[in-house]
């Protein structure tokens, strides 16, 4: 179904059978029939992602969202939260004032003891902002100017399914839409020949978390809304591949035949979700050439190409889903998401949180240079975060070059770059021991509805009828933007 | 840009028409208070604001330092009415940052509303339905009531559908599947007036009618074949699916259908089938992430346990008042606790363990064991037949009697020479030995040694054939005792399945079994050394039956060097003396030996008295017996029909045997105690509550004496007729089913922010029907599948389609595209590709590479997707593995849900991506080429018969001259093509599991495959017209 009418018949459904009768939802749909052109006009030359009717709110400051999400819970005290002073408590016991009773995971509830373990990583202050990094993030020390480095970002659940649940659904219970699908369905997108909502789960190697198809999927909103996957095994984009031995013609003499034969059935039944079907299958074919296009890298330059990485030409890693994010946002695709796996260190931690910024440093900062360097990183908001932060306190054996991390939600960081917000900010911090906020906490609910902001809308007007009440990606508490951190 | 205008203009002409009249309570002014007053002046009274609610009468008109928001009959005294006018932004109502306003319109309606005396009227779905009269004349009361309100906007009802688009029609909606051409043509003749109720009733005996009807339920029900968070393993909930297939065919009354789901455990002696449907509650998501903290779970469970129950039979968001009372319907946090309270004791654990089978769980047959079990049933009675055909073809004599009575004769049967039996497993303390010549042998070629200090032996087990005891049999063996080193014992054991039947010579060093007994029988002395010397054991003295089979036998010896040879068993013979030939012997032994082995009623015959003094008729049927059971001259004619009927048996036993798995509810001995969570968390109890029902509804009947409520009460309470919404809700959403939308839209809200009814008459006539009719399920569909609305064409003028687009008033029949499985089944089936099997655990069809893997965690055990093959392939879709965090394309794609949670109405969407799915999915491509190489084989032998053909098998129709036209000019431009290329032809027909026929050219098989595929993706074919 159009957009256009399913916005009318979920918001104004009242009208229609309540308010006052049959007769005034008719005629408002009448009206919105004729503003949408439809009324008259076949669909040709519609657009193919249309936005609901007043949408966006106000003038946005970004137009696209880049989404990336390291899943596991990255440790903050490894990476961007820099506490020097918990070099003394070294193997002592996190003091009481400082934990005050917080509830833990079952993973550690049965320590004996909760020892401090200080990062084994140097940081130093980076760019002219000063934004404090560790060595572990090379690449990004790069981008410190362009970024607001939040640390204060906090959410509820401590365990990672109802918190990656939480972090793209705005909801710990499964069925909510992801943030990518509120996008899509409020903001449509500009391309007329790909997806609006891009998805990429490049490959791991040690894929110790799960991923949820929630998580970037519709939840009550339409399944139109859902993201699409990008893959690197199999069709790039499901059945987009035409069967073997069929050539693009074959199938546009079969699509002939079939448009014409869908243009009668319009004519007998005279059902407009027949004229729309017409409509898809072109959009179809027309991705079954654009999917391809936008994988073939052939047009880049090399020096792109050294910038994402040794991984840039990998289909499935990291890097090359990076590139292809700048070539989808570049085609007017309104949302991308990259969900990397791989974060969850309870122990090991120096080792493998090497490994995985080894993955995602490089091509992070390439994607932002590239943004930036062809004038698209005003247009964009770029997000790269985890569900949860890290415990100060060890799980396991504690060494000087080994530890482990538990699950903590109480406080981690976040950047967020481009279209709307700060460059080279920090905001919010934490205690000592990265334990708690001190200053500028910055809920999950904050941090979406800013996001929402930044793309021009109103996250408390943004709302869908479902189960008798009106849903919002921010729930039902005030969640106030983060005005400190927009330009 | 002057079209909008002069709509617009027209709309406030129509809109002034529409507000002439005086406004309605509950049409009108609720849905304004609700939407914008009641988050702070509602029901919860927790974020109630000034104190003042506007949902009740009382409220509205309590004075509030001296005002009251609602005067009845006075606008300048209601203080609600002043505010909305107010221009002060610290004033007006509502608040500016509620971002909420009120139209022109509301407000005109609040206005003469308060005029007209501000009445309060109670909300439509609470208050119990009443049947509305119908006129003598009304006809079909479906079509009355749905006629009546058309009049009303000036409408009429469309013609009906052509009957091969009905036919079509009712074939879907009834069993997921098109119909064949000969069913359609079967129907088209069909002219008598019971026509269509006659298909109805016959589809409703199909299979295929109950799967149909079943994936709705499962909907709701979030049935899956994974816990569905975190690992997301596999589970085995499977027969729950199978069952509620069985229900529908079955046609349970929906009052049973709740019951046996919600409280199916404690119904009193439960039978399996209830408790299988108990499983609904535990269809749930479930974690066993490692980490998570078991109050929370505990709580979780119980909390999604209530509001889906909640929502499935009574229609209403629940899940509100978790945190806080509803905002908009009557249920406060403690009665929702109340509620949760009968769920919060159930026995499974607060993690799932990431197991198959998290307790409480049964063991069910499989599926199709029932007709398997019945089908050896038959055939062992068949064989009984002719067992009992060759009793009565024997003509006996007793040896007894005959002038000169036969000698006794003796026959070894030999077991063991020179190797082992048949099949035989050799172990020992040190593997066999067999020796030849020149040392010790008695017979044959070879004799087994052994020479040991202290405990040693050398056996076998698992002989087959076996040996078969019988009547007075000796076991045999033959022994030399090495001069040099003789042994102190020597032990011979028999295995019939245990080794407890041992007999041994000369001293008692093995202490195996018990002494004196069968299980360690002394014979005699050691035999003398240096000769070899046959030893026998009388089968009774170690427990040995005749009828016992023996697959073992071991040669035990403590120290010494023994040699061991031919063994087997000796059968002595007498038949005048034995039971087994002389029916006078059998009759003249002991009572204990006579009456063993007989069933109850034969065993009373011959435990009566002294056979002498038996009546004829007992003597015939004890003789009768005999000549089958026991004689031993019938076993010739009689042994392989013994083993036959054996070999069934056993069959039978195993098949019985074979179970699944399947989660069930239960509670705890001991109830937990419920308290409200305060703000919905889970560690923080507040107020105790005890189980109970929302006071807006009808109560609970007497608490019973002895125990508390629990879910059968609350099961019970929601069917026992009086409860104005479950039925209501259960039509409304049947409605749904056929026409696309309920009665009332928000199939899963009735409470007052769900929309009204488009005709709450006709829902209140349906609610009460069902219920008066029993709660019958068939009834309610024929009643909706026979009325006039569904039958009418669903063709719609564009004056219809601006009136009404989404066919709220059924002024034209339903169209709207087929379901996820629906789809994917229809092509199967018209392909012929389809296996009907019904139930089972969840088949895994083609599925393209990475939807688990990049998804699935490392250690879950539905990671990596297997695909099945052969028939798993082509099952119905009913049947494809549900894994939630990766639901399969075909499903996602086509708006199914993933199952987290209830879902009681699906969406539709229309997507590029079903497009490329339908065209390019390995599934249905293979099914184009099966469809094309039907019209090729069946189509007849003219492309022009071919398309005509396909055509009608597709859409049930025949093509006009354009349509086939058009097809036949694709068909050529796929001929031309494929004949030139006959190597992409070779690729296409040989994409899919299964194999093109042989006897096809490639080239035309290729252009028909696409051709197939066209009809297959024709808006009309994933339409229901």
């Amino acid at each position: 179904m159009d957009p256009a009418l399913e916005y009318h018949y979920l918001q104004s459904r009242r009208q229609f059978f309540q308010g006052a009768g049959l007769k005034v939802g008719s005629i408002a749909l009448a009206q919105l029939l004729a503003q949408r052109g439809l009324a008259a006009s076949p669909p040709a030359g519609r657009d193919i992602h249309p936005s609901l009717p007043g949408l966006p709110h106000f003038a946005p400051k970004a137009k696209n969202l880049i989404y990336l999400h390291m899943n596991g819970a990255p440790a903050q005290q490894d990476l961007f939260d820099h506490k020097p002073q918990m070099e003394k408590f070294f193997d002592k016991e996190l003091p009481d004032s400082v934990r005050n009773g917080q509830r833990i995971t079952t993973m550690t509830s049965g320590q004996k003891r909760f020892p401090v373990a200080p990062s084994k990583f140097a940081f130093e202050p980076c760019g002219q902002s000063g934004i404090l990094m560790s060595e572990l993030v090379p690449y990004m020390k790069g981008i410190a100017d362009e970024i607001t480095m939040i640390k204060s970002v906090h959410t509820e659940a401590i365990n990672h399914d109802p918190a990656c649940t939480f972090v793209m659904t705005g909801s710990e219970v499964p069925g909510k839409p992801s943030l990518g699908s509120w996008l899509s369905y409020g903001l449509g997108s500009e391309s007329q020949n790909l997806p609006a909502f891009v998805v990429f789960t490049p490959t791991v190697k040690n894929p110790s978390q799960a991923l949820f198809t929630r998580m970037w999927t519709s939840g009550f909103l339409p399944s139109k809304y859902d993201g699409v996957k990008l893959r690197s095994a199999g069709d790039p984009v499901l059945y987009v591949k035409n069967p073997p031995g069929v050539l693009p013609r074959d199938r546009r003499a079969m699509l002939d035949a079939l448009g014409e034969l869908n243009q009668k059935s319009f004519e007998r039944f005279g059902d407009p979700e027949t004229e729309t079907r017409i409509a898809q299958y072109e959009m179809a074919f027309r991705m079954q050439s654009s999917v391809p296009e936008l994988t073939d890298l052939s047009g880049e330059s090399e020096a792109t190409i050294e910038m994402y990485g040794p991984n840039a030409r990998k289909p499935g890693t990291f890097a090359h889903s990076a590139l292809l994010t700048r070539r989808l946002i570049e085609r007017g695709v309104r949302v991308v998401q990259v969900l990397h796996r791989g974060w969850d260190q309870h122990g090991n931690l120096p080792k493998e949180i090497k490994n995985q910024c080894l993955d995602v440093d490089q091509p992070t900062a390439a994607l932002i240079k590239d943004l930036k360097e062809r004038g698209m990183l005003k247009d964009t908001l770029v997000v790269f975060g985890g569900e949860f932060g890290r415990t100060a306190y060890c799980q396991g054996k504690l060494t000087r070059d080994n530890y482990g991390r538990d699950h903590h939600p109480r406080n981690f960081c976040m950047w967020v770059a481009g279209g709307g917000i700060q460059a080279g900010m920090t905001y919010g911090e934490t205690d000592d021991f990265s334990y708690n906020v001190t200053e500028n906490p910055v809920h999950l609910n904050e941090l979406n509805a800013t996001i929402l902001h930044c793309m021009g809308i109103d996250h408390s007007r943004f709302t869908v009828r479902h189960q008798g009440l009106d849903q919002r990606l921010t729930g039902v508490e005030p969640a106030p933007i983060v005005k400190q951190i927009l330009q | 840009m002057m079209k909008p205008v002069i709509v617009q203009l027209l709309g406030l002409i129509l809109l002034s028409e529409a507000v002439l009249g005086a406004p309605d309570f509950t049409r009108d002014i609720r849905p304004i208070l609700a939407d914008k007053c009641f988050a702070c002046h509602g029901p919860d009274s927790n974020t109630r604001k000034a104190k003042l609610r506007l949902d009740t009468n009382d409220g509205a008109t309590a004075i509030h330092n001296g005002v009251a928001a609602i005067v009845p009959g006075d606008l300048e005294n209601s203080e609600a009415w002043i505010r909305i006018l107010s221009p002060d932004e610290d004033e007006v109502m509502p608040p500016p940052d509620s971002h909420k306003e009120l139209s022109d319109t509301e407000k005109e309606l609040l206005r003469q509303w308060i005029l007209e005396g501000a009445k309060y009227e109670d909300h439509w779905a609470f208050i119990a339905p009443r049947k509305p009269a119908l006129p003598g004349n009304a006809g079909n009361p479906i079509d009355f009531f749905l006629q009546r309100r058309l009049a009303g906007e000036g409408l009429k009802p469309a013609p009906l559908a052509k009957p091969e688009t009905l036919v079509r029609r009712i074939y879907l909606d009834l069993t997921g599947l098109p119909p064949t051409p000969r069913e359609a043509d079967a129907f088209l003749a069909d002219k008598s007036p019971q026509a269509l109720e006659n298909l109805i009733g016959a589809l409703m005996k199909r299979p295929s009618y109950g799967e149909h009807m079943a994936r709705y339920w499962l909907d709701l029900a979030r049935y899956a074949d994974t816990h569905g968070l975190h690992l997301d393993n596999e589970r085995s909930v499977w027969p729950y699916r199978d069952w509620v297939v069985r229900a529908f065919n079955q046609n349970i009354r929906f009052d049973e259908f709740t019951r046996w789901q919600l409280a199916g455990d404690l119904l009193p002696e439960a039978t399996i089938d209830q408790k299988i449907a108990s499983g609904f509650n535990r269809c749930n998501v479930t974690t066993g992430e490692g980490g998570s903290i078991n109050e929370e779970w505990i709580y979780r469970n119980a909390v999604e346990r209530t509001s889906t129950t909640v929502e499935v039979w009574m229609g209403l968001t629940a899940g509100c008042a978790v945190c806080h009372d509803h905002k908009f319907d009557p249920i406060s946090t403690k009665e929702y606790y109340s509620m949760y309270s009968f769920f919060h004791s159930t026995a499974d654990p607060a993690l799932d363990g990431n197991k198959l089978d998290t307790p409480p769980v049964i063991r069910v047959p499989l599926p199709g064991t029932r007709e398997k079990i019945s089908k050896l049933e038959d055939r062992i009675q068949e064989v009984e037949r002719r067992i009992k055909e060759a009793v009565t073809g024997i003509e006996y004599t007793d040896p007894a009697d005959l002038q000169d009575p036969p000698k006794p004769t003796t026959r070894d049967i030999i077991w063991i020479e020179d190797e082992v039996p048949a099949k035989a497993k050799k172990e020992g303390n040190t593997p066999w030995k067999f020796v030849g010549r020149p040392e010790p042998v008695f017979s044959g070629e070879k004799a087994s040694v052994r020479e040991a200090k202290g405990l040693s032996q050398h056996f076998f087990t698992e002989a087959n054939p076996p040996l078969i005891i019988e009547h007075g049999m000796k076991l045999f063996t033959h022994v030399y005792l090495d001069p040099a080193n003789p042994p102190a014992q020597i032990m011979l054991q028999f295995n019939d399945g245990s080794w407890e039947h041992r007999a041994y010579w000369g001293e008692d060093r093995i202490d195996w079994g018990k002494k004196n007994t069968i299980s360690r029988q002394r014979i005699g002395n050691l035999p003398d050394t240096g000769q070899w010397v046959r030893l026998e054991v009388e089968i009774e003295k170690v427990g040995l039956k005749p009828g016992s089979k023996l697959n073992g036998w071991a040669y035990t010896q403590f120290d010494g060097k023994v040699y061991w040879d031919q063994s087997g068993g000796r059968i002595t013979t007498s038949p005048v003396a034995d039971p087994a030939f002389s029916w006078k012997a059998w009759k003249a032994q002991k009572e204990s030996d006579r009456t063993r082995g007989l069933t109850e009623e034969l065993r009373k015959l011959a435990g009566a008295g002294n056979p002498a003094e038996w009546s004829a008729s007992s003597e015939k049927r004890l003789f009768d017996y005999w000549l089958g059971h026991v004689y031993a001259g019938a076993n010739a004619v009689l042994q392989p029909l013994r083993e036959e009927k054996a070999g069934l048996v056993s069959e039978k036993d195993a098949i019985g045997k074979e179970t699944a798995v399947t989660f069930v509810m239960a509670d705890l001995p001991k109830q937990r105690e419920s308290f409200v969570m305060k703000r919905g968390q889970y560690d923080n109890p507040g107020e105790k509550v005890s189980r109970n029902v929302p006071a807006f509804l009808p109560p609970l009947p007497a608490r019973p004496g002895d125990r508390d409520y629990n879910r059968l009460d609350l099961a019970n309470w929601l069917v026992d007729g009086k409860h104005p919404l479950t039925a209501r809700v259960a039509v409304n959403r049947f409605w749904q089913q056929f026409f696309g939308t309920g009665l009332v839209r928000t199939s899963a809200d009735f409470g007052t922010q769900g929309e009204l009814p488009s005709h709450p008459d006709l829902l209140d006539w349906l609610a009460i029907q069902f219920m008066e009719d029993g709660w019958d399920i068939q009834r309610l569909v024929t009643r909706i599948l026979t009325s006039h609305a569904y039958r009418q064409s669903s063709v719609a003028s564009a004056e219809l389609r601006v009136k009404d687009p989404e066919n709220r008033l059924l002024a034209r029949g339903p169209r709207h595209r087929l379901d996820a499985e629906v789809l994917r089944d229809q092509a199967l089936n018209l392909s012929g590709l389809m296996v009907s099997t019904v139930g089972g655990r969840g088949v895994r069809p083609y599925q393209p590479p990475n939807i688990w893997e990049p998804v699935g965690f490392a250690s879950s055990n539905t990671r990596n997707y297997k695909q099945g093959k052969g028939d798993d392939l082509y099952r119905r879709s009913l049947y494809t593995f549900l894994k939630r965090t990766a639901p399969p394309p075909f499903m996602a794609t086509f708006d199914g849900p993933n199952r987290e949670q209830s879902c009681s109405v699906r969406g539709r969407s229309n997507t590029p991506m079903q497009a490329l799915q339908l065209m390019n999915d390995i599934q249905h491509v293979e099914a184009a080429r099966a469809l094309g190489q039907r019209i090729l084989k069946e189509g007849g032998t003219n492309a022009a018969d071919r398309i005509r053909w396909a055509w009608r098998l597709v859409t049930a129709r025949h093509p006009d001259d354009e349509e086939s036209r058009i097809v036949m000019k694709a068909l050529e431009t796929h001929l031309a093509r494929f004949a030139a290329d006959p190597e992409a032809a070779e690729k296409l027909v040989a994409f899919g599991e299964s194999k093109a026929a042989p006897d096809i050219r490639q080239d035309q098989l290729a252009a028909w495959t696409l051709v197939a595929n066209l009809l297959l993706n024709l808006d009309e074919v994933v339409n229901k017209n």
